[in-house]
């Protein structure tokens, strides 16, 4: 069984030439594990303002049980990555909260500039702890790529906004932040320390998108804008322990800074030429390649992103894409 | 080779009343450990104990027999369990006047 499984992993992905990363969750959580907050230099305690990232809940390997039905398990095997948030939630507008927002991701660098490529198998669901599927419960599940090169940092991010204050919106959003003020984006917020470590250093607009920027209770915010026809409706299926394992497939190209497309199963959205907000490269995080997960919960009942298995790949640049 | 896995499943936490750390699936793990590292203590007569829960689906608990060792002191106590099925957390209680602790709580998983 475990030949049959490993012969089909890759062949559900496209990937790039280069491979960097095939995971699997029935072999372990290979490198993924939660974001946390930044650190004091002086005493071991988090950086303050730092405390709604200090809960962004550990991923695990579950097994997909559930109350009526059991063990669902995974798309091939046992296992996959989940990762959940607490039974706790803001409204849509209002900043996120302390473990109501849970997030992953792997750390790696890259060699060279050119496309890069992320894919997973994923479902998602809120808790079956009550009455009703839950479809409005849950707010959004994203894929955020965080890239430094020797000038800028830059985040090419997308997101399905699911619900947001209870009302369904299921379309996706790409990342780029409106033109605000460091103070207005992140309240410059300290997320690093200058090259002599003697100064802090704030999060620029365009960094972390995922929570920073005003938020609307409409589910929008400063950081993200609709992408163009991005509606979509994904299989959700009649309960809340009935799972659909669904395809998604990032593209950006490192070597011009910017989107080119989004796949999820029968949809591919045309992202070329959208630049994510540039923001000035940070101290230390040369040639940073971080891949991201999250998932945020609209009410106050756990939300579970369920990753059957991922892919991370690269190869060259592909040909101009057109500017927008 | 065995698999091993670390969960902060609390950080930098402040737990001044009875609480339950949040349900972990852990089904291939053999063997699990709780730690609890305690960095500061407040109140008369502070006492933080727990009790290992097992569940059948996450969502209702049951004491599965395994105790955690009373803190009233910065530390760290730890409590081992086998046999646990798929999901495992710690229920907490936290006794004594205006009693607070700070600290962490880890899941240690091998298997």
């Amino acid at each position: 069984m475990e030949s049959v499984a490993a012969a089909v992993g890759l062949s559900k992905f496209r990937p790039l030439e280069r491979i960097l990363a095939y995971d699997d969750f029935d072999h372990g959580l290979n490198g993924w594990t939660e974001l946390t907050g930044n650190y004091r230099q002086d005493t071991m305690a988090v950086t303050p303002g730092h405390e709604p990232f200090t809960d962004l809940r550990p991923p695990m390997l579950s097994s997909a049980t559930f109350p009526f039905v059991g063990t669902h398990g995974s798309m091939a095997g046992t296992y996959s990555m989940k990762l959940a948030t607490r039974a706790r939630a803001g409204r849509a507008e209002e900043p996120i909260r302390k473990g109501g927002f849970a997030q992953t991701l792997k750390r790696l660098t890259w060699q060279e500039r050119g496309l890069v490529q992320f894919e997973m198998w994923f479902t998602y669901k809120p808790e079956a702890d009550r009455p009703g599927i839950g479809e409005d419960e849950f707010r959004a599940f994203g894929v955020l790529w965080d890239l430094q090169d020797d000038r800028h940092r830059y985040f090419p991010a997308v997101r399905y906004l699911n619900a947001a204050n209870g009302v369904v919106k299921q379309k996706w959003q790409y990342a780029r932040a409106r033109k605000v003020s460091a103070e207005q984006w992140s309240g410059n917020e300290e997320t690093s320390i200058s090259e002599d470590r003697q100064a802090a250093w704030g999060a620029k607009p365009g960094i972390d998108p995922q929570w920073f920027g005003r938020r609307s209770p409409d589910g929008s915010t400063e950081g993200f804008r609709d992408i163009p026809r991005g509606a979509q409706r994904l299989c959700y299926n009649e309960t809340f322990d009935k799972i659909n394992w669904h395809y998604l497939r990032f593209l950006v190209d490192s070597s011009r800074r910017e989107y080119v497309e989004l796949q999820c199963n029968e949809r591919t959205f045309d992202l070329r030429g959208i630049q994510p907000t540039l923001a000035p490269a940070y101290p230390r995080i040369w040639s940073l390649l971080n891949l991201a997960l999250w998932v945020e919960a609209d009410t106050d009942r756990r939300c579970f992103l369920f990753v059957d298995s991922t892919v991370i790949s690269t190869g060259p640049a592909g040909r101009r894409g057109r500017r927008r | 080779m065995k698999q091993v896995h670390t969960a902060v499943l609390e950080r930098f936490g402040t737990f001044a009343a009875d609480f339950a750390t949040e349900p972990y699936e852990a089904g291939w793990a053999e063997e699990a450990i709780f730690f609890v590292k305690i960095d500061g203590v407040a109140g008369v007569e502070a006492a933080l104990s727990g009790q290992v829960q097992i569940s059948p689906d996450g969502l209702t608990w049951i004491d599965e027999g395994t105790a955690l060792p009373p803190i009233g002191r910065a530390g760290v106590a730890c409590t081992r369990v086998r046999h646990f099925g798929n999901w495992l957390r710690l229920a907490c209680r936290v006794t004594g006047r205006e009693a607070s602790f700070r600290g962490s709580i880890y899941l240690v998983l091998k298997g």
